[in-house]
C-alpha cells in the first residue's frame, strides 16, 4: 500500500446494513420439511423422552457416583468424611434432644428413635436441595452438552443414594450399640431388617420424584432456594423426626375433630410414612408395628410423586438453560 | 512496503502459520442447517441494563439530576429488589447451511456470535425462531464444565458418556484422546492440577472424541501450541471430508480465512454479511482497521512514518534541553 493513501473509506466505520434474507420465512420451512430436518430447542414427545433417559443411564450413574466421590477429595480423610459425617450428625441431634431437652423420653429406645430419624430425613432433604440447584446450578453444563435433562436431577439424588449407604451402616450399628445402654431398651437383629432396602428405594423414588418438581419450580423462580431451608425445617418438626409429634397434638386446646384430622395429616403424609417404615423395621418399639397399611402408603407416595414430578419437569424442558 | 506487512500491523490476533492458507472448496451438499427468523433474549435477574448498554458502541452517560430524597429511596430499591432485564442478543437471524460447507462468524466483542452458535446447537433455547436440523450438532467449547476434583480419566468418562457413547465405546477410544490432547500420565491426576492448556486441550479431545453430523466450535483453537492446533485442524477436517458441516467462532482472522469457505459476520445481534471467506473477511478487516481510535484516517504505513517523524523530534528536543542545561551548569561553574 502506497503511503499516504486512504487505508480505509469512511463508510467503513461502519458496518454494513442488517441482511435482508433472500428466501421469505414460509420457503426455509418448507425447505427444511422437504430435506427431512428436524427442529431443535422443541420438546420431545414423553415416550421419545423416556427412551432418550434410559440410554442415558450410564452417564447418570457415573456423574452421580464421581458426584459423590468428588465431595470429600479435598480433605485429608478423602472419603472416611462419608462415614465420619453422619457419625458426628447423629451425636449433636442425640446430645441437644435426647440427652439436654429428653424430648422423645417416651420411647424404650431415644437414642435409636432419634438417629433413625436424622439419618433418614437428611436423606429427603438434601435430596430436595440438591434437587432444587441440579438445574439452576449447572447453567454452563446445559449450555456446552446436549443431553435429556432428567438426567441432572436423577443422578442429583442418586449421588445422594450412594452417600447414604455407609450412612446406613452407622445407623445400624449406633441402633444396636445403644440397646446395650443400661436405661435403654435392648434391639435385636432380626428378619424384618431384610426389608430396609425395600424401605429405601421406596424412599429413593420418592426423593426423585421430589427433585424433579424443585428443579423445575428454582429453575423458573430462583428465589424459591432462600425459602426451602425454612420449609424443610418446619417438614422436619412436623414429620416426628426428632420427636413423636402425635403426642404434641393431643396437648393442643382445639376441637377434637380437628385433633383427628391433623393427627391423620400428620401420620399419613409421606415423609412421616418413611420414617415409620424404617422404624418399623430396625426397632422393636410398641409404638411402630410392622403395619402393611404402611407399606401400600409408601408405595403410592413414591409412584405418586415420581410420575407427577417426571411429567412436570419434562413439561419444562425446553425451557431449562435459558436463565 | 509489502502486504505481509500490513497484515501483521491489524489490531487482531495473527497466527503466521496461518497466513496465506486457504480452506479446501468441497461440493456442497443438500441443507442441513435452516435457521428461520432467530431471536434470543437473556433474561438478567439481579441487575437492570442500561438502555444504551444493548447497543454496542454507543455511549453511556451519567446524567446528575437533582431528584427528591423519597423517590431516590425507591428508585434504589428498584435497582435491587426484583430487578430483571433483559438482553436481546440475537436479533433475528436467517440462513441456510448445506452439507460440506465451513462456515465462519465473525464479529466484534458481544456482537452475539457465541450466543447464536449456542442456540444453533440446540443449547440455549430460543426467544422465537426455529432451527431444523439434521443429525446432531455438537458443540466444541472451551468452557465445557467437567469435575475440577476429579482425575482426567474420570473426566473423559464422564464428558464421553455425556456426548452419547456407550462405557464400550468411551473405553475404546480413551487411549485416542489422551493422545489427541497430549496430557501423557496427566490424565491420572485431578483436573485441577492442570494448566490452563491442559484443561483445554483435554476438553476440546472429549468433545471431538464423538464425530458430530455439525460441529461447532467456540475459540477453541485459541489455546494450545501450535502442534496442537495443527492436530485439530486436522481433525476439523477429518469432519468436513464425512459431509459433516463445521461452524467456527473465533478472533483470529486468519484461523478463519484458513479454516472456512464462508463467513458471517454479525453486529449488534444482526447479520450484515454472509458470502464467501475472501469477501467478508476483507471487509471486516476494513472496518476493523477503521474502529481502531485515535487514528481514524491514517495508513499503517502512514501512521508508522508519522511515529518516526514525532520520535525524531522528541529525541531533537530533548538533546536540545540537554545541551541547554549542560550550558547553564558550565555558566555556573
Amino acid at each position: 500500500m502506497a503511503p499516504g493513501a486512504p487505508a480505509a473509506s469512511g463508510d467503513a466505520k461502519q458496518p454494513p446494513p442488517p441482511l435482508v434474507p433472500s428466501a421469505t420465512s414460509a420457503e426455509r420451512l418448507a425447505l427444511a420439511k422437504q430435506h427431512g430436518l428436524r427442529p431443535l430447542n422443541v420438546r420431545p414427545p414423553l415416550g421419545e423422552y423416556i427412551r432418550d433417559l434410559t440410554k442415558r443411564w450410564a452417564f447418570t450413574r457415573v456423574l452421580a457416583t464421581s458426584t459423590a466421590y468428588a465431595k470429600n477429595q479435598n480433605n485429608y480423610l478423602g472419603q472416611l468424611w462419608a462415614v465420619l459425617n453422619p457419625i458426628l450428625n447423629a451425636a449433636v441431634y442425640v446430645l441437644i434432644f435426647g440427652v439436654v431437652l429428653q424430648l422423645s423420653r417416651d420411647m424404650d429406645n431415644s437414642i435409636a428413635f432419634i438417629v433413625i430419624g436424622v439419618f433418614m430425613y437428611r436423606f429427603i432433604e438434601a435430596s430436595v436441595t440438591g434437587g432444587a440447584k441440579s438445574i439452576s446450578g449447572k447453567t454452563q453444563l446445559l449450555r456446552s452438552l446436549h443431553f435429556p435433562r432428567a438426567v441432572l436431577p436423577m443422578s442429583t439424588v442418586l449421588s445422594l443414594l450412594t452417600t447414604l449407604i455407609p450412612a446406613i451402616v452407622v445407623m445400624c450399628a449406633i441402633t444396636l450399640l445403644s440397646g446395650f445402654l443400661p436405661t435403654y431398651e435392648m434391639i435385636h437383629v432380626t428378619w424384618w431388617w431384610l426389608l430396609l432396602p425395600a424401605a429405601v428405594v421406596l424412599m429413593w423414588i420418592f426423593n426423585t420424584g421430589l427433585a424433579f418438581i424443585m428443579a423445575r419450580l428454582v429453575a423458573t423462580t430462583p428465589d424459591l432456594e432462600n425459602v426451602l431451608p425454612f420449609i424443610m425445617r418446619v417438614v422436619m418438626y412436623a414429620s416426628g423426626v426428632i420427636f413423636p409429634v402425635a403426642a404434641k397434638v393431643n396437648e393442643l386446646q382445639i376441637a377434637e375433630p380437628a385433633k383427628t384430622i391433623l393427627t391423620g395429616v400428620l401420620d399419613y403424609q409421606p415423609v412421616a410414612v418413611y420414617l415409620y417404615l424404617v422404624r418399623s423395621i430396625l426397632m422393636q418399639e410398641e409404638q411402630f408395628p410392622p403395619s402393611g397399611l404402611m407399606w401400600a402408603l409408601g408405595g403410592a407416595w413414591a409412584v405418586l410423586f415420581f410420575v407427577i414430578g417426571f411429567i412436570v419437569f419434562w413439561r419444562g424442558e425446553e425451557r431449562y438453560g435459558r436463565d | 512496503m509489502t502486504e505481509a506487512d500490513d497484515h501483521m500491523d491489524f489490531d487482531l490476533e495473527v497466527e503466521p502459520e496461518d497466513a496465506g492458507e486457504e480452506a479446501l472448496e468441497t461440493d456442497l451438499g443438500t441443507p442441513c442447517l435452516v435457521v428461520d427468523d432467530l431471536h434470543v433474549v437473556y433474561r438478567v435477574i439481579g441487575g437492570r441494563a442500561k438502555k444504551e448498554a444493548e447497543k454496542q458502541g454507543a455511549e453511556i452517560h451519567e446524567v446528575k439530576v437533582k431528584v427528591p430524597f423519597f423517590k431516590r429511596l425507591l428508585q434504589a430499591g428498584r435497582r435491587h429488589v426484583g430487578a430483571v432485564s433483559e438482553i436481546h442478543a440475537v436479533r433475528g437471524v436467517s440462513f441456510t447451511v448445506r452439507h460440506g460447507e465451513s462456515v465462519g462468524i465473525v464479529g466484534v466483542n458481544g456482537s452475539g456470535k457465541s450466543t447464536m452458535l449456542r442456540a444453533i446447537a440446540g443449547l440455549l433455547p430460543p426467544r422465537s425462531g426455529t432451527v431444523h436440523v439434521s443429525g446432531e450438532p455438537s458443540l466444541l467449547g472451551v468452557n465445557a464444565a467437567l469435575m475440577p476434583a476429579l482425575t482426567g480419566e474420570r473426566n473423559i468418562m464422564i464428558g464421553g458418556l455425556a456426548l452419547g457413547l456407550t462405557p464400550k465405546q468411551v473405553d475404546e477410544r480413551f487411549d485416542e484422546v489422551v493422545e489427541f490432547a497430549g496430557i501423557g500420565d496427566f490424565v491420572y491426576l485431578p483436573m485441577k492440577t492442570y494448566s490452563s492448556g491442559m484443561g483445554a486441550r483435554l476438553r476440546f479431545a472429549i468433545s471431538s472424541s464423538a464425530s458430530p453430523d455439525i460441529l461447532m466450535i467456540d475459540e477453541a483453537l485459541a489455546t494450545g501450541d501450535a502442534a496442537f492446533k495443527e492436530r485439530s485442524k486436522a481433525r476439523i477436517e477429518q469432519v468436513r471430508e464425512d459431509a459433516g458441516t463445521v461452524f467456527l467462532v473465533s478472533h483470529s482472522i486468519s484461523t478463519i480465512e484458513a479454516m472456512c469457505t464462508r463467513v458471517l459476520w454479525m453486529h449488534q445481534g444482526q447479520l450484515v454479511m454472509d458470502g464467501p471467506v475472501r469477501e467478508v473477511a476483507e471487509a471486516y478487516k476494513n472496518f476493523v482497521r477503521a474502529q481502531r481510535p485515535g487514528r481514524p484516517s491514517m495508513s499503517p504505513a502512514r501512521r508508522r512514518a508519522h511515529l518516526r517523524k514525532k520520535a525524531r523530534e522528541e529525541a531533537e528536543q530533548k538533546a536540545a534541553a540537554e545541551a541547554e542545561a549542560k550550558k547553564a551548569a558550565d555558566a555556573r561553574a
